[in-house]
């Protein structure tokens, strides 16, 4: 699975991008984890499977969502898993939304 | 049954978040200056490494062993140039392409129709009197291209391409050609038109503005338009609402910074941009508010000033959450990330910590102009990026006085927020109480 981060500057969300890449690994999982920039969603299009906005950026969550349309599975990370980098819950929350869509 | 002041403030401030989101002309702007951001960067480093290596009279050069770097002072004062006197040009090219995007154009025709038509708008003669004699030679004047160009320059690509785009969807303007001609040289065809009658546009309505007022079209809308809100952008009582705003986007969690950058990036560049023109002239910078101002002295440790928490937390907070949380937010606020606090704590639409949060960048920002003010820090012309650790910012922009500001900062922060860490504390002391009766 290939989990794309976006928020303001990609910054924020790389701190969790490392939390979460070492996460899926301790569970035996071989998931690409990246985080970019919002405003370069439609470049990376085609590259992710599942797209998660940190909270910061929630608002935007409807016009992403027209821009990916059902090439991936868009949503906006819990807040406070966000805030305290909570990587494992963030693994499950994009493994579920994966579930989903298929 | 009425909504609550909460939920009606949330809602209108989600609302206007999203509308300046979705809006395709000022996401484009976001869009384009974020991309031009590094070459900003990058040219007032050229400046910097002119002022402390090159120069013969501040920089290593002043020293004879390192006389020789005198040689090289032209090439970082070229740097400066192509990235600061011609940033008009490339705006407007990537604006273009921005939005040609967005409207389904074919993308570098659009970059290049929006910087054709703005080069028809400048003038495109410099003016030069050799012993009385005035002579025009051909060439771009750097007044022209440079950051006063940005307002008109953006306003015309966005005309420009929307223009443009309603042109190509216009069938009479199509050459049909029979269908064994590639596609490829249908569609180049197919623009060819639609370009024409863009440029001729342009350019015939500036030559008759011209003609009419006396001024180029740059020069009008400078006068009008961008330096009345430049002026406005840098007096306090402008800059301290724009803080105030984005502090209120960011008590519910949305991205303050991101919502105000589309009118701030352009206005904080060009005031860069006019205190390097300063200080080339061997004057004063005068533009206090610039991107490196925002980073070093709005924002210092996260918006909101969160590292102030962070540390006032870790001074006296009784609650476990909070100081864990902290611990582990300390590292990103020295580096100017707010979000492991904003979310974490959280600090969204948390009313025992509202008022430090709102208000801390906007006391930091008084603090800062205040200095600038007294002359204790002058305004800048190296601007740092965001994610630059606190103090190294301080002292890139604004050499060692701007460090000791950015501590003052961050100490009237931590006394600010600690009441609150108290309140917070008793709230807490209650709460635990009323749970074990």
């Amino acid at each position: 699975m290939k989990i794309m981060l976006a928020c303001a500057l990609g910054m924020s969300t790389s701190i969790l991008v490392e939390k979460m890449k070492e996460e899926a690994k301790k569970q035996g999982k071989d998931y690409k984890i990246w985080a970019v920039d919002q405003s370069l969603i439609e470049e990376e299009l085609g590259n992710f499977d599942v797209l998660l906005l940190g909270p910061q950026i929630q608002h935007t969550l409807r016009k992403v969502k027209k821009i990916v349309g059902d090439q991936a599975r868009v949503a906006v990370i819990n807040p406070v898993d966000y805030g305290r980098g909570d990587a494992a819950s963030i693994l499950k929350f994009a493994e579920k939304l994966m579930e989903e869509g298929e | 049954m009425t909504m609550s002041f909460k939920d009606k403030f949330t809602d209108v401030m989600g609302a206007i978040a999203e509308k300046v989101d979705d809006n395709k002309y000022l996401n484009s702007i976001k869009t384009t200056f974020t991309i031009y951001m590094p070459f900003i960067v990058i040219g007032s480093f050229a400046l910097l490494f002119n002022v402390i290596l090159t120069s013969d009279k501040t920089g290593l050069a002043k020293f004879e062993p390192f006389k020789f770097l005198k040689v090289i002072e032209p090439a970082f004062t070229a740097i400066n140039f192509a990235t600061m006197n011609t940033m008009a040009l490339a705006i407007v090219f990537i604006l273009g392409m921005t939005l040609g995007k967005r409207n389904k154009q074919n993308e570098i025709i659009c970059g290049l129709v929006a910087l054709m038509s703005y080069i028809t708008v400048i003038p495109q003669s410099i003016k030069s009197v050799v012993d009385g004699v005035e002579n025009l030679i051909k060439g771009l004047p750097a007044s022209g291209t440079d950051a006063s160009g940005l307002f008109i320059g953006m306003i015309l690509t966005i005309l420009v391409i929307e223009f443009f785009t309603k042109l190509t969807s216009i069938d009479i303007l199509k050459i049909k050609m029979p269908a064994s001609v590639p596609a490829a040289i249908t569609t180049s065809f197919n623009t060819l038109i639609p370009l024409f009658i863009t440029l001729i546009t342009v350019s015939v309505l500036s030559r008759i503005f011209v003609n009419v007022t006396g001024l180029y079209l740059n020069e009008a809308i400078y006068k009008v338009l961008q330096s009345p809100l430049e002026s406005v952008f840098q007096s306090p009582g402008g800059i301290l609402f724009i803080v105030f705003i984005s502090q209120l986007f960011w008590l519910l969690g949305i991205h303050g910074g991101l919502i105000v950058s589309p009118i701030r990036n352009p206005l904080a560049i060009a005031a860069l941009a006019a205190n390097i023109a300063a200080v080339e002239k061997g004057l004063q910078p005068t533009e206090p508010i610039t991107l490196g101002f925002w980073v070093t002295f709005v924002v210092p440790g996260g918006a909101g000033l969160t590292l102030c928490l962070v540390i006032a937390n870790l001074i006296a907070s009784k609650r476990e959450d909070h100081r864990a949380i902290s611990k582990t937010a300390l590292i990103p606020g020295i580096f100017g990330i707010s979000e492991p606090v904003v979310f974490g704590l959280p600090l969204i639409l948390n009313p025992t910590f509202a008022i430090p949060f709102t208000l801390g960048s906007v006391v930091s920002t008084a603090i800062a102009l205040l200095a600038v003010e007294i002359g204790f820090i002058t305004p800048n012309v190296v601007d740092v990026p965001f994610g630059v650790p606190l103090g190294i910012s301080a002292f890139l922009g604004f050499g060692i006085n701007g460090v000791i500001v950015q501590l003052i900062i961050l100490v009237v922060g931590v006394l600010f927020y600690l009441p609150f860490v108290l309140l917070s504390n008793r709230q807490y002391a209650k709460e635990q109480l009323e749970r074990n009766e």
